[in-house]
């Protein structure tokens, strides 16, 4: 990334550093803004992308912390935070550090150091993006993984796929949110109908008991011999994520909970088939195979948000 | 994901943060079973940030509301996401409470 196209934001409740800096910056070529406060920063942020947020950490109505938290919750890594301080505690640095801050610098400002520091968030951004670019160009990517049932409570599925498709591919955060919503819904399903076969009362315990039924369950060989399968298709000329997850079940009448999910106009407490209707809520297409034993969606890419009734 | 419970008295407030799914739904469960077990009549569910929520911790509610409106409790949304207030509203959930988008 060059530095005419780097944007950065320089946030401090003093407008004197904060136009002093916002001058230096602009003269090293880069494309600078200003913000008076964090709510002001967190504004700006909602409405352009910056690469680089330069903050101070004392600031009225939103510390320094309580900032990067809410840009870590919001942005993840797409934006990161150099912080300001005048002061040295051990605690803080620990606390900014676990929320993702990317650099410290002290007070008063020395501006080599914030150049310096600058260039070097920029040059592993970059690397970052060539990487992202290099996805864009791919026509698909297709990934296939096979979950052992034993490993699946220890696995931060949710998690560990949320941050992969993150950090490979440049979907919408809320487009993302809702494929990693329906992924956690499919495969929670196969884990705990199609693999473990719990009933409705022992899937209501609580969760320390539910965990020693499941430990039973899974003592049995034929239980663990099962496979949950997961695989997702992203589909640059179609513009759209395909997900599909298989289970080794014994499948169900996906016809009959279809119809009751579509034909459905008041309140059900009926717990069988809310995770179709939140299926269907969130994807595009929703269909099943083989005795309902697999199941698949698909999710549009660029229209984001919820959501229209799901095509079956 | 996060949540903050707070009980004085009577009024039980809960704020959950981030995205509600099968792997944290527990946590909802054993936050909503501390209200049950108290002497609150009111739970009041801050919902602002919260992203999402999958159809165990839509489980996890409905099972806690029928357990609390035994015990006369009332249970408000007071601020909600766009994106859950959708969804509640696609489940039909403001017919059993008050769901306040914001």
């Amino acid at each position: 990334m060059t530095r005419s196209k780097a944007r950065l934001l320089v946030v401090d409740d003093s407008a004197s550093i904060v136009s002093s800096l916002c001058k230096v910056l602009d003269l090293s070529g880069y494309h600078v803004e200003p913000a008076c406060s964090g709510i002001d920063a967190l504004r700006k942020l909602h409405q352009t992308h910056y690469d680089i947020v330069i903050c101070d950490i004392e600031m009225p109505e939103l510390t320094g912390l309580d900032f990067l938290q809410k840009i870590s919750r919001d942005f993840q890594d797409e934006v990161s935070v150099i912080l300001m301080t005048g002061f040295l505690d051990q605690e803080y640095f620990i606390n900014a550090i676990r929320l993702g801050a990317a650099d410290f610098i002290r007070k008063p400002i020395d501006t080599k150091q914030l150049l310096s520091s600058i260039e070097h968030i920029l040059g592993k951004r970059k690397i970052k993006d060539e990487n992202h670019e290099f996805q864009q160009y791919l026509q698909s990517a297709d990934f296939s993984f096979s979950i052992m049932p034993v490993n699946f409570s220890k696995s931060n599925l949710f998690n560990a796929l949320s941050s992969f498709l993150r950090h490979n591919f440049k979907i919408d955060q809320q487009v993302l949110n809702e494929l990693l919503l329906c992924m956690d819904e499919m495969v929670y399903n196969a884990y705990i109908h199609g693999t473990l076969q719990l009933d409705q009362q022992e899937r209501r315990l609580d969760y320390a008991t539910l965990q020693a039924v499941i430990s039973h369950k899974l003592s049995d060989p034929v239980t663990a011999a099962r496979r949950i399968r997961l695989r997702i298709v992203i589909n640059r000329n179609e513009d759209c994520v395909m997900i599909e997850v298989d289970d080794d079940g014994d499948g169900f009448d996906h016809h009959a909970v279809m119809q009751k999910v579509l034909s459905e106009q008041d309140l059900s407490l009926v717990e069988h088939g809310r995770g179709i209707t939140l299926l269907c809520h969130l994807a595009h297409k929703v269909e099943f195979e083989n005795s309902g034993r697999r199941v698949r969606i698909t999710k549009h890419l660029s229209n984001g948000g919820t959501s229209k009734p799901a095509s079956i | 994901m996060s949540i903050e419970l707070n009980i004085d008295k009577s009024v039980a407030t809960m704020k959950i943060e981030g995205i509600l799914n099968s792997e944290n739904s527990y946590v909802l469960q054993e936050k909503l079973t501390e209200v049950l077990n108290s002497d609150a009549t009111l739970l009041e569910l801050d919902l602002a940030e919260c992203r999402n929520i999958s159809s165990t911790g839509i489980g996890k509610i409905l099972l806690f509301f029928k357990d609390f409106i035994g015990k006369n409790g009332e249970v408000e949304v007071i601020r909600c996401s766009k994106s859950v207030y959708e969804l509640f509203s696609m489940l039909k959930l403001n017919q059993l409470f008050t769901i306040n988008l914001g």
